[in-house]
């Protein structure tokens, strides 16, 4: 198995990935924000010493030894946060040979471990990471706590520390005018939409990010089955809409799309903030059955693999640069594919 | 919902009364309250009475609530005040040390402050059990008080069977 990013999953057409991500923290062992270098780095040795009698291999990935742009390049890849490149203690990332799972070690708990797969797949991804966790329960001692459950440095992830997230593609939900409300909604169940690249309805390429709010008195089973039932009702109404939108605006809206996929093939120059714009409109393309010659894996590598720190190295450091190179990484990928 | 004495206004004075098996509840606006001897002339609003109340019942007066103003952790030094500002705890000892203000903190936010769910690890199993079984006593004694007692024979019969094969652990 590859990255998630070069993988398809089920409900593609609307859901690019899903990620479950664990809370835990070790007894005795004060939370890193007050931890102090010395048990920072002795956190890192014990989850290390941890996985490496486990079958399931990890790679540790030390942030201290990466520029500020590796960071940000794993950032993109979603292995770690934004939160843990900018950090300045010593902490890690564990990733596995399979690139599914990933475990950031003194990031806001001493451990924050998530798996992450294309499209709809909670359950796969619930199961992997739970696996990981019941074998680092039995190597490591867990603050855990008989009426709270998991503890954690926020009190919001307390209880099984558990955050279930989609990633989803909404554009028919936006111009519909409906977003507001339907996310409004979506909050009065305890679960939280927000988007991935700005914030608001103004979201950048249409991607939303749609996660469990409560962590505390419900089972993990509980919590998930909650949040797929509000996000399958979204997608629903998203798949609704779009055929709705193509009936009304017909050809309008299908030579918009097909204009996008003429300049991704042929710009010379590509800024991101355009790009998330154009393979948005080619994501809904692909969906209405009008571009048949791409999928989703390839737009999903594309958006991971022209993002600012994977298109950056010695030779290409200015803006302008990497709008280049940006350019000619989707030619090639498209005129190819 | 409407006073159910004018049946014109808002109710927003709810008043529940369990004597002697018999159960009285009272649904009244402000005016009729106050007409009806529940609340005081002065009063605009049954709410800051409540909290009074409410604070004397669960025996917080007010001197006890700053209590935690000057107290700190000693296992990792985080002080009432940096908890209070930042909202995170600096270590699994903070949860008992800033007891008070978790439980608030954690009843507005969650539905529930008691963990369910999966407990990994070699004391897991107990501690799922033991919350499973404290859950169904909590619901237990709600059925008692609100008289279903079909639901509450389910539940004792839940509890029962639970504690069996819980090796007969009962002190939860």
């Amino acid at each position: 198995m590859s990255e998630w990013f070069n993988d398809t999953g089920m409900q593609n057409d609307i859901v690019i990935s899903t990620r479950v991500r664990l809370a835990r923290n070790l007894k005795g062992i004060p939370f890193p924000h007050k931890a102090g270098e010395e048990n920072c780095r002795k956190v890192v040795a014990l989850v290390e010493e941890a996985l490496s009698a486990l079958n399931y291999k990890f790679t540790k990935v030390d942030l201290s030894q990466l520029t500020q742009t590796q960071r940000q390049a794993l950032v993109e890849e979603r292995y770690i946060s934004l939160n843990m490149a900018e950090c300045k203690r010593p902490g890690a990332v564990f990733i596995s040979e399979d690139k599914t799972v990933s475990i950031m070690v003194n990031e806001e708990d001493h451990l924050r471990m998530q798996s992450i797969f294309a499209g709809y797949e909670s359950q796969k991804a619930y199961d992997i990471i739970s696996k990981v966790d019941s074998y680092l329960a039995e190597k490591l001692e867990y603050a855990v706590h008989p009426k709270y459950g998991y503890l954690t440095s926020c009190l919001t992830n307390a209880g099984t520390g558990m955050r279930t997230s989609y990633m989803l593609h909404l554009p028919a939900i936006v111009n519909a005018g409906i977003a507001e409300n339907l996310f409004a909604a979506a909050g009065k169940l305890g679960i939280t939409v927000r988007g991935m690249y700005g914030e608001g309805t103004k979201a950048g390429g249409y991607l939303f990010q749609i996660s469990n709010q409560i962590t505390m008195g419900r089972s993990e089973e509980e919590i998930m089955t909650n949040l797929s039932k509000v996000a399958e009702n979204i997608i629903a109404k998203e798949r609704e809409l779009r055929t709705k939108m193509h009936k009304q605006k017909g050809v309008v809206m299908e030579d918009q799309i097909m204009r996008s996929l003429g300049v991704l093939r042929s710009a010379r120059l590509m800024q991101s903030k355009e790009l998330l714009t154009l393979l948005s409109n080619i994501r809904l393309g692909i969906s209405l059955g009008l571009i048949t010659e791409l999928d989703s894996k390839t737009l999903n590598s594309l958006m991971i693999e022209t993002s600012p720190a994977h298109v950056t190295n010695e030779n290409i450091t200015t803006a302008m640069e990497r709008d280049i190179e940006r350019a000619r990484i989707i030619r090639e990928k498209l005129v190819k594919g | 919902m409407l006073c159910s004495h004018c049946n014109k206004r808002e109710a927003n004075f709810h008043y529940k009364q369990v004597n002697n098996g018999s159960y009285t509840e009272l649904h009244l606006c402000s005016d009729c309250a106050r007409e009806l001897g529940y609340l005081g002339a002065g009063e605009q609003s049954f709410s800051p009475g409540l909290e009074d109340m409410l604070n004397e019942f669960l025996g917080l007066t007010k001197q006890s609530q700053t209590a935690g103003k000057g107290i700190s952790c000693s296992c990792c030094g985080t002080t009432f005040a940096e908890f209070k500002k930042t909202g995170l705890a600096g270590c699994d000892k903070c949860y008992d040390v800033f007891a008070r203000d978790v439980e608030s903190v954690l009843s507005r936010i969650q539905p529930s402050t008691t963990h369910k769910g999966k407990i990994a690890g070699p004391k897991g199993e107990q501690i799922q059990r033991q919350n499973e079984i404290k859950e169904l006593k909590d619901k237990l004694r709600m059925a008692v008080m609100e008289e279903r007692y079909e639901d509450a024979a389910k539940l004792r019969d839940s509890i029962k069977k639970l504690e069996e094969n819980n090796g007969g652990e009962t002190n939860v």
